[in-house]
């Protein structure tokens, strides 16, 4: 009988974990997915399935030594997993596992990432059980590629659930309303499986307020409530979440099409409640009661996200701040006043005084009158989220002085260029940097940033791994410049605003430019690309992307072959999108295994017909093949297809114009 | 890929050789298309067209109607230009010419813009680049309005449960398999309904019912329990003003008005939502929805 032994850790770094003496629920914990050298001694018994599982999870795992017995100092060692020792790996040697459920089961509680939980499932029969037992969150990319049941069915005890529905174009309209992703079929069925529920995130979904009442009513212990992208529902269902939840610590309203039908909604809260940590609301438009705000604020005391909207002015701001100096998150309301009924400077001394700042948002019409006031906050601030402010370059480069520890900036493309060049400047950390354009629509008279405020940033934030950059001219060379300086992106999203726009200098397609971001940048996870695009774009993403995971693509490619060339690559590849392509039927069936590997492929206005669609919907019966009719558009064509894997069969919620084939 | 772009004809003065068609006359389409009625957040353009017979160099008399409504704040205004010189076109604005899509005169390589012309796709506005959801800005904070319009299965779910007055309703969902040859032409057309000092509003299915009487039996069945059977004979007493209470709704420019008085007909193709007001507070039949139009467009990809 296997005796468990307690190790402790000997040796701990990112690339090698030397475990001698491990604690074996120290070991669960780890990160395994770095771990390239793998040496765990003391188990009296030979562990297959613990070798099996760490090869099958651990991708970098190059050599695992395990030193069969200290005393005698037998080493076998274990090659990475094409070169396996059959024998050693093979769970029909050894009929067991050996470790008891009961240290299983804490073992695997540990572990958090979903990947790693799916590694961990597939290991043995026991371990498949064990890992069932113990997941308590749960993490659906795609509310149709499983049913409510089978969830139910094989995780009996989660206390969190993730739900994703519509493909992310349902954002850019491109997606009918009715489409479907409801989320009350879900709570249904959740609530009879799991009364005790406490998290609900929900990422574009059709949320109803008939469906938002029926979840604060029907599960007692919920606390958190995370909308982002959802639709359908109005500030009355919001009533219902604020009366009933007596435990709730989040409610995080982001970007949906709510319908504002006042501001009431805030009254709801119980004077009871004490417990909220997260309050954002900023994307409503309504006013809400002041008083019962602060009352609010006063009374929970582990607040540490606020994120009021707009209609709560700087006095009103000044009071909340006083309330609340423990804010890790602050989203400000209206930033500019036009009278001035206290000094500025009681405000800027409220800001120094909360110490705990990580983020601010918010920051609407602020100017530089009144912007100096967070400059005492600035030096601590990892995000700073100016997408609402309309700030010019000058302004925000007095504010980026103070900002040296900024991780993350969001900006506006007003700041131009030279808004840019302060950021690379003054924010050496920077890691992520998302630039949005304050009127997209404009034709004509943009200023805008260009290639150049690109550049600047890429050279003074070396760091640099997340970029989204709306623009309306780029150059393959200045492209070339920013991935040199900055080879470990992870996400890059360039917008050219407009279409089919070449390189505007050398009039060229903008080809080069993304091959040298695939080229460069071999972490690259996420690529949108946009311009001038030809063929030879897509060769360079199959060649070179092998870490791709998603990719959108609009208005580019010249044939058949431009798919054909990422479904050919891009071993990673999760999430297609693809908008006004002329990709047809043959690229869409070049990919034919392909797409079970993946969660979903979007192609919107390309040369799709509905044979086509039949074709594959009949090869693989284990994708959803949904197309969306339009009024307008012939029989025979496929305008809008969306493709993804599923085990739950076609959706049984279809309106009339989703044909699955 | 066939580009449709919406072209008005340059100066038939020829100077810039834009193109008098040879045809007898010239239809402006509009590149976006026509907006459902339900969505009044986006921009429209009118169908515009103009004929003239070949040749004819006297525009003088010509005149030639834009209309264009634009939407709550959805992106740019107007684009007119005024066409500097060249006979009686200088007066009128001028949208879009060929001279605007400069960017359309690609390589061979890769022309490939289609601009695609979905009826149920809301639009973005007028400009040379007027393709649905381009660029790639989140409709984040799109009109409050689109929800009551939302023709999905929760309007029809709420009418069935209607029938059912328990307590704890059991909401049925839509199940479309076994629906879909009924669903063919029928809408849903549910909006909502709010009563004054009830904390949660309601949806009704307004193609549910065929009549006045209809729909304010129905709410009252929502909003007030019957005490005794025999109020089940009397008439609607929200509807003749003997409540406590008055039945208004709001309609498509946001007017409050009392219900009943436009036929049905005209009142389904104009109501938005509805509302239970307190007796009281009729007497002020003015638009009291003070929905913000405002639309941020720079916000999260």
């Amino acid at each position: 009988m296997l005796t468990f032994i307690n190790y402790r850790y000997v040796v701990k770094c990112k690339v090698s974990y030397s475990i001698e003496t491990c604690n074996v629920t120290c070991f669960a914990s780890l990160s395994l997915s770095s771990v390239s050298w793998l040496l765990f001694s003391g188990f009296r018994e030979r562990n297959t399935y613990f070798h099996y599982w760490l090869l099958s999870s651990c991708k970098s795992i190059s050599s695992i030594h395990h030193i069969m017995d200290l005393n005698q100092k037998r080493t076998r060692m274990v090659d990475r997993v094409d070169s396996v020792d059959p024998d050693l790996v093979s769970p029909e040697s050894t009929p067991m596992c050996p470790f008891p459920d009961e240290v299983l089961e804490p073992v695997l509680s540990l572990i958090n990432s979903h990947k790693d939980r799916s590694s961990v499932s597939l290991v043995c029969k026991d371990w498949y059980n064990a890992e069932r037992w113990s997941r308590r969150h749960v993490f659906i990319g795609n509310c149709y590629s499983v049913s409510p049941e089978i969830v139910v069915g094989r995780f009996p005890k989660i206390r969190s659930v993730t739900l994703k529905g519509k493909p992310r174009f349902s954002d850019f309209n491109l997606v009918p309303e009715d489409w479907g992703a409801d989320v009350y079929p879900w709570l249904s069925v959740l609530a009879k499986a799991y009364p005790f529920l406490e998290e609900l995130r929900l990422k574009r979904m059709a949320v109803s307020d008939e469906s938002l009442e029926f979840l604060a009513m029907n599960f007692p212990e919920f606390k958190a409530l995370s909308l982002l992208s959802c639709d359908g529902f109005s500030t009355d269902g919001l009533k219902a979440i604020a009366t009933h939840c007596r435990n709730l610590a989040e409610l995080d309203i982001q970007e949906n099409g709510i319908d504002d039908l006042g501001g009431d909604w805030l009254s709801c809260f119980p004077e009871t409640l004490t417990t909220l940590q997260v309050l954002n609301f900023a994307s409503l438009n309504s006013e809400v009661n002041f008083n019962d705000l602060e009352k609010l604020v006063t009374r929970c005391k582990s607040l540490r996200v606020l994120k009021v909207n707009r209609t709560i002015n700087l006095d009103q701001l000044q009071k909340l701040l006083l309330r609340a100096p423990q804010l890790t998150e602050l989203g400000t309301g209206t930033f500019t006043q036009d009278l001035v009924t206290r000094p500025v400077a009681d405000l800027e001394a409220t800001f120094g005084s909360c110490k705990n700042l990580l983020t601010i948002s918010g920051l609407w019409d602020t100017n530089s009158l009144y912007l100096p006031v967070i400059y005492p906050a600035c030096a601590s601030l990892t995000f700073l989220n100016l997408s609402c402010a309309a700030l010019r370059s000058f302004e925000l480069a007095m504010l980026l002085i103070h900002c040296k520890s900024l991780r993350r900036l969001w900006v506006l493309d007003t700041v131009g260029d030279m808004g840019l060049e302060a950021v690379g400047s003054w924010c050496p950390l920077l890691e992520e940097l998302r630039v949005f354009p304050a009127d997209p629509f404009e034709q004509e008279n943009v200023a805008g940033v260009t290639e150049s405020g690109f550049v600047a940033v890429s050279r003074g934030c070396p760091k640099l791994h997340y970029v989204l950059y709306f623009c309306h001219q780029m150059t393959n060379a200045a492209v070339a410049t920013v991935v040199q300086n900055c080879p470990g992106f992870t996400h890059f999203r360039l917008c050219i605003m407009n279409l089919g726009q070449p390189d505007y200098v050398t009039n060229e397609p903008m080809d080069e430019a993304f091959g040298a971001v695939v080229r460069t940048c071999p972490n690259l996870q996420r690529l949108a690309v946009s311009g001038l695009l030809t063929d030879l774009t897509f060769e360079y993403i199959g060649k070179y992307a092998k870490n791709l995971e998603i990719l959108s693509v609009a208005f580019a490619g010249s044939s058949d072959l431009g798919l054909k060339y990422v479904l050919g690559g891009c071993p990673r590849l999760r999430k297609l999108e693809i908008r006004d392509c002329p990709f047809g039927n043959a690229a869409l069936l070049s990919g034919l295994t392909k797409y079970e590997s993946m969660r979903s492929l979007w192609m919107s206005a390309c040369n799709l017909t509905m044979n086509g669609c039949r074709v594959l919907a009949k090869e693989m019966p284990r994708l959803n093949v949904e197309v969306m009719k339009d009024e307008d558009s012939e029989d025979s064509q496929a305008h809008k297809v969306y493709i993804y894997r599923t085990v739950a069969g076609p959706r049984r919620d279809a309106p009339p114009f989703v044909l699955t084939l | 890929m066939d580009v449709t772009l919406g072209l008005l004809p340059d100066s038939p003065a020829g100077d810039d050789g834009g193109g008098v068609p040879s045809g007898g006359s010239t239809t402006v389409k509009s590149i976006l298309t026509k907006e459902d009625n339900n969505k009044n957040n986006m921009v429209m353009c009118s169908e515009v067209s103009s004929s003239y017979p070949v040749g004819d160099q006297n525009l003088g008399d010509l005149e030639l109607g834009l209309g264009l409504s634009i939407g709550g704040g959805g992106g740019g205004g107007l684009k007119g230009k005024v066409v500097a010189g060249g006979g009686g076109w200088s007066q009128y604005a001028r949208i879009l010419t060929a001279k605007d899509f400069k960017q359309n005169s690609c390589s061979s390589s890769s022309c490939s813009v289609s601009i695609p012309n979905s009826a149920t796709d809301s639009v973005s506005p007028t400009n040379g680049n007027s393709v649905v959801g381009w660029p790639p800005v989140s409709k984040a904070h799109r009109m409050p309005s689109l929800a009551n319009e939302n023709k999905s299965p929760t309007g029809n779910r709420i009418s069935v449960t209607e029938q059912t007055k328990s307590k704890n309703r059991t909401v049925v969902i839509n199940d479309y398999s076994n629906e879909k040859a009924r669903i063919s032409d029928k809408k849903y057309r549910s909006v909502k309904v709010n009563m004054d000092g009830s904390l949660i509003g309601r949806k009704v299915d307004l193609n549910a019912h065929t009549s006045y009487e209809m729909l304010a039996q129905t709410l009252e069945e929502m909003f007030f329990r019957r005490r005794s059977s025999t109020e089940a004979a009397k008439s609607s007493r929200l509807l003749d003003g003997t409540s406590e209470f008055v039945l208004t709704y709001e309609d498509k420019d946001g007017d409050c008005m009392l219900v009943g008085d436009v036929p049905w007909q005209m009142f389904l193709s104009s109501v938005k939502r509805l509302r239970i007001m307190k007796n009281s507070e009729s007497n002020e039949l003015a638009p009291r929805f003070q929905e913000s139009h405002e639309r941020r467009r720079t916000d999260v990809v």
